[in-house]
């Protein structure tokens, strides 16, 4: 074992950062480790906004707040979790206010706040429309500040179990080369979404599922797995994200008529109706026929310059570099692409998974806030709140307990394997493995699903983790070796689509993100208001049942 | 979904990239030929050339959006992010580009850079807010739009490395804090919520800092994102001026020019020295201001050489002071600056207007 921790926080996005931030606080030795710097985190892509009930653009409860969000969750959120995330969304935005979160602000000078999808108020706090990117400094800027440790590019690679509680991991030194056990009390899985799996994603190339994948291993659970979001503003053609903010502002989505289509879908409230409607929505009008060139188009020329310079600044930028397309004088091509997995680790509502020791939060996790469906705004929030109280938790278990114990053979057991990679030279680059997970993902495993595809995507997956099992490793060099760890990502991602597709298929009814319109077109409450759980059981992917939480509001029908 | 898997024309590019091994300590260029995507960036390249070329090529990358700040390297010997360059114009075009790694940080491998030198400077310049307090009021500070707008621009910047890349006053002095920390300091000086505002410049007027940037621009004109480095370094000085921490050299010599021309209309040269060094380290260079002054090179010091129009030079410095221009709130500088200006004095013109509705 080469170091030791109270509390080792994977990965350092804003889920990440905030845990290590209040375990420190807490009195906890905290370190971080992720694969690549803290600032690089893939939360500092979230545009739009994060979602409290400040009351600040106009009256809001946290009540309405969590009404919204399990309406928005199809009902399949956990109302306990929700009205925790809910509650306690204003202070922690206020906190993030005075560590210095540069937030855009009212004439009042208050945290200004804008309408988003599904929200019966304006209830999305913004930076303009960089409010990831602020965050991750500014929580970057507090990790400084407290002088925490962080081993950068560090990739994770395993967790340790020992004696029935989680008790560190095992790391590749990007820079140097060489793997490193870290000990720990607790670890806090905070390794974002998996994004990756699918051609057209908002995902960066970092977004493999990593913390995922690495409690799986350990025959940790996994929740609502099939439950992928796809956002309906991404740019073609590799999906590159256009913020809900847009239409929070007033954009208009058009199909190749020039009608605004969602009128047929969703009457009342348009283009701000939830992500799962709207990408539905676009996907029928391109399938048939009504898309351009297999988009439709986000038209906010009517905003008026000032406005997009002023809170859309950054969507023009991305716009004119990705699509060649001025936002001010044209509409912009969008598309359903890959977004958010609302499906992660099973934890309780302090971040706790079945292991002992070993916390999740953030997207990595499911606690779940966003069951079938994230409200834009709630995943930044959720990273906050679940991060805070995860880094709370693990803190606390730490300072209560006082052993870490990491058998030699953990280390010597990850040597060998790694080994015995680096040293194949006859076999298949994963790059070609890679593309074709993603693009069948794309095809099979999309914002429609059919029984016979999902079938075929489950045995395409099988094939290739057959030929994942003969997969080489060019580089053969310890300097900077990512062709080391973007082989060890694609075997993550393989075992996660494998988890995805059998809770897929498990699930006979449309559901939120979950969309099944050939077979079986209604949510079904009787058999379908619960959780798939998916364990790794003797190589291979094994579907149980969890009841959903209910408080207080009995799911009703849901329409926008 | 099924668009996503639509075949694209494709574009041949060419490449040459700069490797570098250091297992080997091999260094060479290698030039790479691709069929890539008509709408590929270098970033797309780079990673097709890795995949079926050399999958020992490295460079970091992430979020291929111009966010994350991962991908700086240089193109033709210019910093850039390269998930932002297109690669068909330059193609058609016939060019083959130099790909390399950022300049002013040690080279790991290829386009991998070493960035901890980048990031002490950034943790050197105190990067968090002080807000004077310790315990957190229940809700927000209030804070007006206009005055978030004042550090909107170094808010933007993702660290990415491209100006610390380019920059000259850092390849001639390595300990030179550099535009990226700078800015961040402004980041922090310019926030109304931050109470270290003199400390926080005493520290950059010290050497190696503010003062040492030779104002060659790069910075503005490389960074990826309009952060505009050196107006923010820019600013860090006049609000240093204002404040009387005046110290180091270059404050003395910024402060002289200012008051020269503003009581007279001219730079008088003959007290520049003076009043920059102080007196005794001047009268070391007493032969070499004689010498300039026989040949002419400058005009003699009595009787004080005033403008004609002195006037309007003084009712600018009044003006100024009047309109509350004094510090970085008068810094307009740099091309991104420039745009700019109509859109601030319209916002000025409706007084408050300006903030988020």
């Amino acid at each position: 074992m080469e170091a030791k921790h109270d509390v080792l926080v994977i990965g350092a996005g804003c889920a990440g950062m905030r845990a290590a931030i209040e375990a420190h606080d807490a009195g906890a030795d905290v370190a971080l480790v992720s694969k690549i710097h803290p600032t690089r985190s893939h939360s500092g892509a979230a545009e739009g906004g994060i979602n409290a009930a400040l009351g600040n653009a106009s009256e809001d409860s946290p009540e309405e707040h969590a009404f919204d969000t399990v309406k928005g969750s199809d009902y399949l959120g956990d109302q306990d979790a929700i009205e925790i995330l809910c509650d306690e969304a204003p202070d922690d935005v206020y906190q993030l206010e005075h560590w210095g979160a540069v937030f855009s602000r009212t004439e009042e000078g208050r945290i200004a706040q804008r309408p988003f999808g599904a929200a019966g108020e304006p209830r999305t706090a913004y930076a303009a429309d960089i409010t990831g990117h602020v965050l991750v400094h500014v929580l970057y800027e507090q990790v400084l500040k407290r002088d925490l440790t962080v081993y950068e590019e560090f990739f994770v690679w395993k967790l340790v179990e020992h004696e029935g509680r989680c008790q560190g991991v095992i790391a590749w030194n990007l820079l140097d080369g060489g793997l490193i056990t870290i000990g720990a009390k607790t670890v806090i899985l905070a390794t974002g979404g998996a994004g990756r799996l699918y051609t057209g994603t908002t995902n960066a190339y970092a977004c493999t599922g990593d913390g995922m994948a690495q409690a799986l291993e350990l025959g940790i659970a996994l929740k609502d797995m099939e439950m992928m979001q796809f956002h309906p503003t991404t740019l073609a053609p590799t999906g590159v994200l256009i913020t809900e903010g847009c239409r929070g502002e007033g954009a208009y989505l058009l199909n190749s008529e020039g009608e605004r289509f969602l009128k047929r879908y969703a009457p009342n409230a348009m283009e701000l109706a939830s992500r799962d409607v709207i990408s539905r929505a676009e996907q029928v009008e391109i399938d048939e026929g009504r898309g351009v060139d297999g988009n439709v188009l986000l038209d906010m020329r009517h905003l008026g310059a000032e406005k997009i310079l002023e809170r859309l600044h950054g969507t023009r930028e991305l716009s004119m570099v990705f699509a060649g397309v001025d936002p001010i004088h044209e509409p912009i091509p969008v598309r359903p692409g890959a977004h958010y997995h609302m499906g992660g680790v099973d934890t309780d509502t302090w971040g706790r998974t079945t292991l002992e020791g070993l916390y999740a939060a953030g997207e990595c996790a499911c606690v779940s806030v966003h069951g079938a469906n994230r409200l834009g705004g709630n995943a930044l929030m959720e990273t906050i709140t679940y991060g805070k109280r995860a880094g709370a938790h693990a803190a606390e278990w730490a300072l209560t307990n006082t052993t870490v114990e990491v058998p030699e053979s953990a280390a010597t057991d990850a040597e060998r394997e790694l080994g015995e990679l680096l040293d194949r030279r006859e076999g298949e680059r994963p790059w070609s493995i890679r593309n074709e997970l993603a693009e069948t993902m794309h095809e099979n495993f999309g914002v429609f699903r059919r029984e016979d595809q999902m079938r075929r995507q489950g045995e395409i997956v099988d094939e290739l983790r057959d030929r994942y099992e003969s997969v080489v490793v060019e580089d053969k060099g310890r300097v900077f070796n990512n062709d080391l760890t973007q082989a060890l990502e694609l075997g993550f991602l393989l075992d996660l689509a494998s988890c995805m597709v059998v809770a897929g298929i498990e699930r006979k009814e449309s559901r939120g993100a979950h969309a099944r319109p050939y077979d079986f077109p209604d949510r079904d409450d009787e058999n379908y208001l619960r959780h798939t759980i998916v364990r790794w059981v003797e190589g291979a992917p094994k579907v149980e049942w969890k009841p959903v939480k209910m408080t207080k509001w009995q799911p009703m029908e849901r329409k926008y | 979904m099924r668009r996503a898997s639509a075949r694209f024309a494709l574009v041949d590019v060419a490449l040459k990239i700069w490797r570098y091994d250091p297992e080997s300590g091999e260094r060479e260029l290698r030039e790479y030929e691709v069929d890539a995507p008509e709408w590929a960036c270098l970033l797309d390249v780079l990673d097709l050339i890795k995949d079926k070329h050399d999958g020992s090529l490295a460079y970091r990358k992430s979020c291929r959006m111009m966010i994350c700040g991962s991908c700086g390297m240089r193109m033709d010997g210019r910093a850039v992010l390269a998930c932002k360059e297109r690669m068909k114009p330059i193609a058609d075009a016939g060019h083959v580009p130099v790909i390399s790694a950022m300049g002013n940080l040690p080279v790991l491998k290829d386009l991998v850079v070493d960035m901890a030198p980048f990031w002490n400077k950034i943790r050197a310049v105190k990067p968090w807010l002080d807000p004077g307090y310790d315990e957190v009021a229940e809700k927000e500070r209030i804070v007006s739009q206009q005055q978030v707008n004042v550090i909107n621009k170094e808010s933007l910047c993702i660290m990415c490395g491209c100006c610390v890349s380019e920059c000259n006053s850092m390849e001639s002095d390595p300990e030179f804090l550099g535009p990226a920390a700078l800015a961040k300091g402004f980041r922090f000086v310019g926030d109304v919520r931050d109470h270290g505002e003199v400390a926080r410049l005493n520290e950059l007027n010290q050497d190696h800092g503010i003062w040492d940037c030779t104002r060659c621009y790069f910075c503005n004109e490389r960074c990826p994102k309009g952060v505009d480095p050196r107006d923010a370094i820019a600013k860090l000085g006049a609000e240093s001026i204002k404040l009387n921490i005046d110290h180091d050299m270059g404050a003395k010599h910024a402060k002289w020019f200012v008051k020269s021309a503003e009581t007279t209309g001219w730079l008088r040269e003959t007290e520049l020295v003076p009043k920059t060094q102080g007196i005794v380290s001047s009268l070391k260079e007493i032969g070499f201001a004689l010498n300039l002054a026989k040949r002419g090179k400058v005009p003699p010091p009595f009787p004080p050489h005033v403008a004609k129009d002195v006037k309007e030079a003084r009712a600018l410095h009044d003006l100024v002071r009047t309109q509350g221009r004094e510090g970085a709130a008068g810094i307009v500088q740099g091309e991104h600056a420039l745009a700019q200006i109509e859109h601030v004095l319209e916002a000025d013109e409706r007084g408050g207007e300006h903030g988020g509705d």
